[in-house]
């Protein structure tokens, strides 16, 4: 396998408070990594930061084996390589749908109108979206702006997709129809960071699953290990509580 | 008072073309301001500190001043420096930069008003600071600042009055004119105020359409 990803020794700061301790990590092409912990781990700060939305005061991250140095304009072109799904969805609000998923393609990466039009109407068939093409994001439901979120990011063609808590703001009966599209996406080779509470998913999609809790990895093993032998007494609790409501 | 209304009647033209010379004013000052108070509106929250500290002296600086000073200051003050302007320039780029100082705190606070992850989602598909603020912040900022907007272009026709004194022949001073020969204050004053607001009153129908049309569904 193909390393894509490589963290070293992330740390970070929110002024006084020290977010990241420490974070080591690495994903290999077509992996799929679900990270879990309690809030205020690190989970998402730690996603945010390999997009470098975040600064962070220590560390290394490579991308495809570069180094990626956060000060050089090549952020933005190494961002339209990682796609990111937020727990808001964050479709922008004055665009109807296809000009929420042809915008960047169009804008950032010179495709013409015809083709990034052609690619939108094949990726929101994929999230079984095609007939919202018109619509706009505040008549749709969460679970159908989220997967209106995914098929934007999609349409930049990521090597990795990195998910921060995507079905957390979502109605219950709303989460599954975004988990089938991650599923699917999953299925079809993506390599994904995802951060989640859904057990079921990361029991059935995850290659490999890191424990997080105050700012360090705690645990990272493949899922068979991960639950049935909880390392550590933190992440026990933690299991239980989640999978025991 | 039958004399009063027969003067209005007859200088009614001539009122009507000064309200021309205002609104011809006005625009270009609501154009200019609009630009200006853009920029400066994101200068103001930008990191570095060679932009917001200028915008933010800009800001106080024509806020804090008197309109009418601003006016004299272009006018009657410039040509010292060997600026000289002729009256007209002279009143809208007043009324212009004037305007701007307003305009740039309406967008700043309507650049504020986005989320700020709206502002991150578009930088995560790759797009600029420039494109980011360009395609999604100032879009949705500039509809969340309409009303504001739609109040300060109103201010600014009522203000655009003021430069009747550097010898403009807009609507206010029209109807100084007629009055010097007529000494029909009341009628002719009372004209003056119903032509403002009819102009306000259209404008603000617009702004107000203009917020329906760009309000999603």
């Amino acid at each position: 396998m193909r390393e894509i990803l490589r963290v070293e020794n992330l740390h970070k700061y929110y002024g006084e408070l020290y977010v990241l301790k420490g974070i080591n990590l690495h994903l290999d092409k077509g992996e799929v990594l679900v990270v879990i912990g309690p809030s205020g781990s690190g989970k998402s700060t730690m996603l945010r930061c390999i997009n470098h939305l975040e600064e962070y005061q220590g560390g290394k991250i490579y991308f495809e084996g570069k180094l990626i140095n956060p000060k050089s304009g090549d952020i933005n072109r190494i961002r339209t390589k990682i796609g990111m799904v937020f727990q808001h969805f964050y479709l922008f609000p004055h665009l109807k749908v296809l000009d929420n998923l042809i915008l960047a393609p169009v804008k950032v990466l010179g495709m013409s109108k015809e083709e990034a039009t052609e690619k939108a109407k094949r990726l929101l068939e994929r999230v079984g979206l095609l007939d919202k093409i018109d619509a706009h994001p505040i008549n749709l439901s969460g679970g159908q702006q989220q997967r209106v979120a995914i098929a934007r990011a999609l349409m930049m063609d990521p090597d990795i997709m990195l998910f921060d808590e995507p079905t957390s703001a979502l109605d219950p009966e709303l989460v599954y129809e975004v988990l089938a599209v991650m599923k699917d996406l999953a299925r079809s080779g993506m390599t994904m960071i995802v951060v989640t509470h859904e057990m079921g998913f990361a029991r059935e999609v995850a290659d490999r699953l890191i424990f997080m809790d105050g700012g360090r990895i705690i645990t990272e093993a493949p899922p068979e290990e991960f639950f049935s032998h909880p390392k550590n007494e933190r992440m026990k609790e933690f299991l239980d509580h989640i999978l025991n409501i | 008072m039958a004399y009063q209304l027969q003067v209005l009647l007859e200088n009614f033209d001539y009122l009507l073309l000064g309200s021309v010379i205002t609104l011809k004013i006005t625009s270009i000052a609501v154009l200019m301001g609009l630009f200006i108070g853009t920029f400066v509106g994101m200068g103001r929250l930008a990191k570095s500190k060679l932009l917001s500290y200028p915008s933010a002296i800009y800001v106080e600086f024509l806020r804090g001043t008197p309109l009418l000073v601003q006016i004299f200051l272009i006018y009657y003050g410039l040509p010292s420096l060997g600026v000289n302007l002729k009256a007209f320039p002279a009143a809208v780029i007043a009324l212009g930069i004037n305007s701007g100082a307003y305009v740039a705190e309406i967008v700043r606070a309507g650049i504020q008003s986005v989320a700020k992850g709206q502002y991150e989602a578009a930088r995560s598909l790759g797009m600029t600071h420039s494109q980011a603020m360009r395609y999604v912040i100032l879009p949705q900022a500039f509809r969340n600042i309409l009303p504001a907007l739609g109040n300060e272009f109103i201010a600014l026709l009522k203000d655009s009055s003021l430069v009747s004194v550097i010898g403009i022949t807009e609507l206010m001073k029209s109807g100084q004119i007629v009055i010097s020969r007529t000494f029909a204050s009341f009628s002719i004053y009372g004209g003056v105020a119903l032509i403002y607001f009819a102009m306000t009153f259209t404008l603000s129908r617009i702004v107000r359409h203009v917020e329906k049309r760009l309000a999603v569904a």
